[in-house]
């Protein structure tokens, strides 16, 4: 193996797996995280740690490398890089250097994110970087700017390049109307990247040169205003959801559509309404995370109905989900579990989402465990459950091996226990009035017993993740041959020999009239 | 034509060669740099280690811009035009975070301005304007003369767009240092911070825009310099035109 051709790639292919490689280790880090947050939790008082800025920083770790090195760069990075072209029928990307000059500067944001556990003063300011804290706290916080501005950065470019790659790089015949869902997803997403990421790159910019450049942007004394963050930061953020959701739930409709041998069920419906709707909606709702921070009545209410709203096509896309299954020849493979386990976890988080969407409940639940809960259920579960299930599913396409079955869906099941277990309990602490953000609880020790239960169950799900991955490393080396086509899907980058030479096909593909992403022949 | 058999010879052989480019990993590692030089410098206060990293960033990025334009000269599929709109919707959206920002705090404030402010020149921006107005025109009719086949015409025009650009800055970074000078600096007040804030900004993406046409000039000297390159160029000279007609009416006449 070449390694100057992998590190120097412009292949889309290789930079996907650059991207794939540099994601999961961002999750291992930020998981670990997690596990060290759960451990100082497990008792009242100090347990791991007597420092509360060391469990700030974990906090800030999980949280910012969670969303902005490991979901979104798996989703858009490795899953949009790997599959979009080969999906469309396309030799590369339409800009091959932009796209490795994207996976770099991801790697350089993740280097700059881990070089937390390294500086003194740490960033300690959360994902979300709320001034006036950021502003005055000792801890880095340009750390903190350069990392987002970076991999915001390499997320425009990577938004740049897959448009146009999609506009114009279509195998001959293959119409709109039968891209696959999840390049319509990834489109979606990618135009929501540029519009909301520069204005998270504005935000966290204005908070360092407040603090270091002597602005005062957010400095009430000189006639700043300090909830211009709140606002600037959630019109990104909120999106930064939808990025997240949209890509995943293509993922979950390939699986899904692929091991269930069916149609996708409405399809324009999927693309116009759930799609398109949320691409439309997904800007007017983000006020809603500002409930608490004071406003108009108005707002709150006008607030409350864009956001159950936005419902709607999220619903229109679960119709999609559970219509393809209906009547469907479903194989209970492993990215099967993991398509389906997305729908039961995003269901509940989906649900209890609504609660949170009414001003009059959602000022009795701000800052507790139920929204920590919710969030973990509808974002950061559903989306790593798509995300793992999608690496299962493509894993004979890019190694040209398969993976241990039985291994897969053991890792499924521990895993699938243990999120329930922890994000259940927590919603439920919650509601009983469990604050979030907590370095140690002393007043509630009530709540001492569902803290251990809670570290149990991350205990659980990290066994089940651990082994997932094990699973993927052994299968890339010494996996059973998979052949080209394993599950029998006509979707296009299952037509090409796995895994794809530089160039992806020999002689580039042209589709006929009678061609469709999911027209699965009839058993 | 023995390129083309070259390629095709290649594809046949198993071990394939994969296309590489130092360059996407050289200037992503002078970007890293840079971060940490801000850190030493503002964070932890070490000038030295900062104009040491500072030393490695910007001939990295530098070397890379260079050697990224000069390896994709001529290789564009025609789609760079297309992409830079893409592009430009993004970067329209930092300044549109600016300026709502900007308005946001305006409207909300009880006072505006804030105390400490001064009254900004009116000439000077008006000038400014005519000079990026004309460097806009001066571009369009260096790519006309391109289109046409005029090698010298185009040189001519080109090299004056960058002249009209260099001047611009210098204006700005005159009436910067005259501002300062009078005691009205970023740190003033709320309207200070936008007002060299948003300038700065605006500015940046006119280096920005120069950068890209000092990269072309060994192109344009050579002779092969190709109209994708020029047209797309061009429309982000354009962009940088248009928004400072927001940053004059936004900033000196409101």
């Amino acid at each position: 193996m070449n390694l100057k051709e992998w590190i120097f790639t412009t292949d889309h292919k290789r930079v996907g797996v650059l991207y794939l490689i540099g994601s999961i280790a961002a999750f291992v880090i930020a998981g670990i995280m997690a596990l060290l947050m759960r451990a100082e939790l497990s008792t009242i008082g100090p347990t791991i740690t007597s420092n509360p800025t060391q469990y700030n920083v974990w906090l800030y770790t999980h949280g910012a490398v969670m969303i902005l090195g490991f979901q979104i760069p798996a989703l858009t990075g490795f899953f949009a890089n790997y599959c979009i072209p080969l999906m469309i029928g396309a030799k590369d990307v339409a800009f091959p250097r932009v796209n490795a000059l994207s996976v770099w500067l991801f790697y350089v944001g993740v280097i700059l994110a881990c070089l937390t556990f390294f500086i003194p003063d740490p960033p300690d300011v959360m994902w979300t970087g709320y001034p006036p804290y950021s502003t005055i706290t000792t801890g880095n916080t340009a750390m903190y700017s350069f990392t987002v501005l970076i991999l915001g950065f390499a997320s425009i470019i990577g938004g740049v390049n897959f448009l146009t790659t999609v506009a114009y790089m279509r195998a001959p015949g293959l119409k709109l109307s039968k891209l696959n869902i999840f390049v319509w997803c990834t489109l979606g997403a990618f135009i929501l990247q540029l519009i909301f990421v520069p204005v998270l790159g504005t935000a966290v910019t204005l908070i360092s040169m407040d603090k270091y450049l002597g602005t005062n942007f957010f400095d009430p004394t000189k006639g700043g205003d300090v909830l211009t963050y709140q606002n600037l930061f959630w019109f990104y953020s909120h999106p930064a959801v939808y990025v997240i959701f949209l890509p995943f739930i293509g993922v979950v409709f390939e699986i899904i559509a692929a091991h269930a041998k069916n149609m996708v069920f409405n399809y324009k419906m999927v693309v116009y309404g759930g799609i398109g709707g949320i691409v439309v909606m997904s800007g007017e709702v983000w006020i809603h995370h500002l409930y608490v921070s004071g406003m108009a009545d108005w707002l709150r209410i006008g607030q409350m109905v864009t956001t159950l709203l936005i419902s709607i096509p999220v619903g229109l896309m679960m119709i999609g989900l559970i219509g393809t299954l209906y009547k469907s020849s479903i194989a209970f493979t492993t990215p099967m579990m993991y398509a389906l386990g997305v729908v039961f976890l995003f269901l509940i988080g989906g649900l209890t989402g609504i609660p949170l969407a009414l001003p009059s409940l959602t000022i009795a639940v701000s800052d507790t465990y139920y929204v920590v809960g919710h969030f973990h259920y509808v974002m950061a579960v559903a989306g790593t459950f798509a995300i793992f299930g999608g690496v299962y599913h493509w894993f004979p396409k890019v190694t040209g091996r398969m993976y241990n079955e039985f291994w897969g869906k053991v890792g499924f099941w521990i895993t699938f226990v243990g999120v329930n277990i922890v994000f259940w309990i927590m919603m439920d602490v919650g509601v009983q009035g469990m604050p979030r953000r907590y370095y140690d609880y002393a007043h509630f020790p009530q709540f001492e017993g569902a803290h251990q239960w809670m570290t149990l169950g991350a205990g659980i799900l990290a066994v089940g993740f651990t082994i997932a991955i094990l699973n993927w490393i052994l299968g890339a080396m010494k996996g059973a041959p998979a052949g080209d086509n394993p599950w029998g899907s006509p979707s296009l980058e299952w037509s090409t020999v796995s895994p794809p030479p530089h160039g992806n096909w020999p002689t580039p593909p042209s589709v006929s009239e009678d061609w469709h992403p999911y027209g699965f022949k009839k058993a | 034509m023995a390129h083309d058999a070259h390629h095709h010879d290649s594809h046949a052989h198993a071990h394939a060669h994969w296309d590489t480019s130092i360059w996407p990993f050289v200037i992503s590692f002078g970007i890293l740099f840079m971060a940490v030089a801000f850190s030493f410098k503002f964070v932890y206060h070490n000038s030295f280690a900062s104009i040491l990293s500072l030393g490695l960033a910007i001939p990295m990025i530098l070397a890379g811009v260079a050697g990224w334009t000069s390896e994709a000269m001529g290789k564009g599929d025609g789609f760079s035009y297309s992409a830079m709109g893409w592009f430009i919707l993004a970067e329209a959206m930092i300044f549109v975070s600016f300026f709502v920002g900007y308005w946001y705090t305006r409207l909300h404030a009880d006072v505006w301005p804030p105390a400490g402010t001064i009254t900004l020149p009116k000439m000077m921006p008006l000038v400014m304007t005519f000079i990026l107005v004309s460097s806009s025109l001066t571009i369009h009719y260096a790519e006309h003369l391109l289109h046409l086949g005029d090698k010298t015409g185009f040189r001519l025009w080109y090299l004056l767009t960058i002249v009209l650009g260099a001047i611009f800055l210098g204006m700005s970074a005159y009436e910067w240092s005259h501002l300062i000078h009078e005691g009205f600096t970023i740190s003033t007040n709320a309207f200070s911070t936008v007002f060299f804030s948003v300038t700065g900004l605006h500015g940046s993406h006119v280096v920005v825009g120069l950068t890209i046409f000092l990269a072309g000039l060994p192109s344009v000297f050579r002779g092969d310099i190709d109209e994708g390159f020029m047209r797309t160029a061009g429309l982000y000279w354009h962009f940088v035109d248009i928004i400072w007609f927001f940053v004059v009416s936004q900033i000196y006449f409101w």
